[in-house]
């Protein structure tokens, strides 16, 4: 049985418009992602990484081609189908967290599940303890925000990521604000994700962190350039070990 | 409903996170409501009494007298005066005005033997006394046969007693009134002030015989006006409806032609000031609604600055799923509440206020029910109508650009 399609793209091209100058942010991508994947995109800035992953977390659209989430074709969808798109079958993660200030960990990971409209979850506050409990958060359930460290609010933002069960988790740079060693506890996290089935994409400029992935994509001038099975993927050990070594030849 | 309950919490948890931001918010809107309610209030209070004063002019009244109009600001009189032949008439034939009294005034100065005053001396018959029912604190009322005999009696207010007589009884005392000497016979009991502000004590009450033949020294001189209470509230229009016709009869007034004197009932009066009252409270509700309006600016303003404080917040929720609708309905709610909160504790300021008010300068003023609803109303209103606008520009964010605003 072939695996389940959670992302294909038919030749997604966006072109923004800038008074009379046109800009190929994308051109003709066409790329499929299977449940289960777990696929780094890489790119200088200017590549089209980001575009590409507000295309593909549903935040924009392409300007021609087709884009198909979980089998939704998403080209043809109002604001409002959008956004119940976006919560039903997208966990984001972004940069700088983007949790609400003076709030619970708890509360933050419940949002997503206040503006479900499905009601197909009953009680939000569980699910929001059980997302808390799977990034290794369960003691911090009801502190704010605000005392939390760094990589404590990633992880919070991974729980709200989690607890609408997407088809797909979106992360923007999720590590780029933290430490080396945050960083790598960050991207194990991803990988025992991804081990318990859910399919992410991530986008990052550390190759460090890339090498966690499964499947490496190289965009550049908005076409992707390579797409290629990691072989030699890093894990939390080694990538300790690999820092470790870096530190003593600074040293 | 679930939904509404869910961006309901979200709304109280942004009021309460910014507390200190939210109640300054809520001060314009608290202050706008309280001024609406006090002058609501203290404008129903005013009218009150006016009518109370109305009331207590006498039962039933009937204000007869000649027609005038406002001519650059002076009342000129258009008709024949009212005479004693007038009078008579009416005291003869009338059925439905058991009580009549002619009415002469005159601003005086009124000298006692131990102080003096410019006050208002009133010419009157015995019977002003049913009609207006004022009561004898001292002493007697003048009788019919002192009015027929033009004896040189008077009664005076309180306001004259104690400018004239300090801390002594006025009874059987003599005061003079255009160098013509009374003796006071009685003394009124306190009436308190009109409506309009005029003091009720200042008073002085003569025969209207005496006051025509020797103040005036002119036995022809018309009448001011001629006061009559009518039988029975009921008989009110009879009253009015008989007076015409035996004035018009009297005027020999052709069936055609206008009336040249004007008849002004209790009622009347009561409903041309409460007009004057109403137009009042009206504009002071309009003045003190301008401040409800500033507070709702300030409302829309603070909301201003909440959007774009919170735009990443507004680009997280758009990411995660929340519709333009919610944000709307989010940051509006937000806007109600705090117009709302700001609105109930308006209303508890306005009504201490107006207890306050009552306690300092004793002027009752009965906190009007339709002026916390106004109020109330209006608060609501201004939470929607100012806290819509920042409402939309949360709402029509552009999730990409605000997930990365700085």
């Amino acid at each position: 049985m072939p695996l389940k399609k959670v992302i294909e793209t038919k030749k997604i091209s966006r072109v923004f418009k800038n008074g009379d100058i046109e800009v190929h942010a994308l051109t003709d991508i066409d790329l499929v992602i299977e449940e289960g994947e777990f696929v780094a995109i890489m790119g200088a800035s200017g590549s089209g990484k980001s575009t590409f992953l507000n295309i593909l977390g549903c935040l924009d659209q392409p300007t021609s081609g087709d884009y198909y989430l979980d089998a939704v074709h998403v080209n043809k969808l109002s604001k409002n189908q959008l956004a119940d798109i976006r919560n039903q079958k997208i966990g984001f993660i972004f940069q700088s967290y983007n949790l609400l200030s003076r709030t619970t960990a708890l509360e933050n990971v419940e949002l997503p599940l206040v503006y479900d409209r499905t009601g197909r979850f009953s009680n939000s506050k569980e699910l929001a303890i059980k997302a808390l409990g799977e990034v290794g958060l369960e003691d911090r359930i009801y502190h704010k925000t605000n005392e939390l460290s760094g990589g404590q609010q990633q992880r919070v933002a991974i729980a709200r990521a989690l607890v609408n069960e997407p088809a797909l988790i979106l992360s923007d740079e999720a590590t780029g604000n933290l430490d080396s060693k945050t960083s790598i506890e960050v991207a194990d996290l991803f990988v025992r994700l991804n081990n318990e089935g859910k399919t992410i994409l991530m986008i990052t400029h550390e190759p460090e962190i890339a090498q966690f992935a499964k499947r490496m994509i190289y965009m550049r001038d908005g076409r992707i350039l390579t797409d290629e099975i990691i072989k030699d993927r890093s894990t939390k050990e080694s990538a300790l070990k690999d820092l470790e070594l870096t530190a003593e030849a600074i040293e | 409903m679930k939904q509404t309950l869910k961006i309901l919490k979200v709304a109280f948890q942004a009021i309460n996170k910014n507390r200190t931001r939210s109640i300054l918010t809520m001060l314009g809107i608290i202050i706008g409501v309280a001024a609406v309610i006090m002058t609501i209030s203290a404008g129903e209070g005013a009218t009150m009494q006016v009518q109370n004063q109305i009331s207590g002019l006498g039962t039933n009244l009937l204000m007869i007298q000649t027609k005038s109009e406002h001519k650059a600001g002076i009342n000129v009189r258009m008709g024949k005066p009212i005479y004693k032949k007038d009078f008579e008439i009416l005291q003869k034939n009338a059925i439905y005005m058991p009580n009549l009294s002619p009415l002469l005034a005159i601003g005086a100065q009124a000298i006692g033997p131990d102080g003096y005053k410019s006050t208002m001396v009133y010419g009157v018959s015995y019977d002003y006394f049913y009609i207006t029912s004022r009561e004898i604190q001292f002493g007697s009322f003048f009788s019919d046969e002192d009015v027929k005999t033009a004896k040189k009696f008077c009664v005076i207010g309180q306001t004259i007693r104690k400018e004239l007589f300090p801390g002594q009884d006025p009874i059987g005392k003599q005061i003079r009134i255009d160098k013509v000497p009374f003796t006071v016979v009685g003394l009124l009991k306190e009436e308190g002030s009109g409506g309009m502000g005029q003091d009720m004590d200042d008073i002085v009450l003569a025969p209207y015989t005496t006051i025509q033949n020797r103040i005036f020294g002119n036995r022809k001189r018309g009448y001011n006006m001629i006061l009559a209470s009518a039988l029975s509230e009921d008989h009110i229009v009879d009253a009015k409806i008989e007076a015409t016709e035996l004035l018009r009869e009297s005027h020999k007034i052709k069936a055609n032609d206008e009336d040249d004197f004007e008849i002004m009932t209790q009622i009347e009066l009561q409903e041309i000031t409460s007009n004057i009252t109403g137009i009042l409270t009206l504009l002071l509700g309009a003045v003190a609604s301008i401040s409800l309006i500033v507070g709702g600016i300030g409302i829309m303003n603070i909301m201003l600055v909440s959007v774009t404080e919170r735009t990443r917040e507004i680009g997280t929720r758009l990411a995660i799923g929340a519709r333009e609708s919610d944000i709307l309905t989010q940051f509006l709610i937000e806007a109600v509440v705090l117009s709302l909160a700001g609105g109930v504790l308006g209303v508890v300021l306005g009504v201490i206020g107006n207890q306050i008010i009552y306690k300092a300068t004793n002027f009752y003023i009965p906190t009007a029910a339709y002026s916390i609803l106004i109020g109330f109303g209006f608060a609501t209103l201004i939470g929607i109508v100012f806290g819509y606008f920042p409402a939309r520009k949360a709402a029509k964010l552009n999730p990409i650009d605000a997930l990365r605003y700085e």
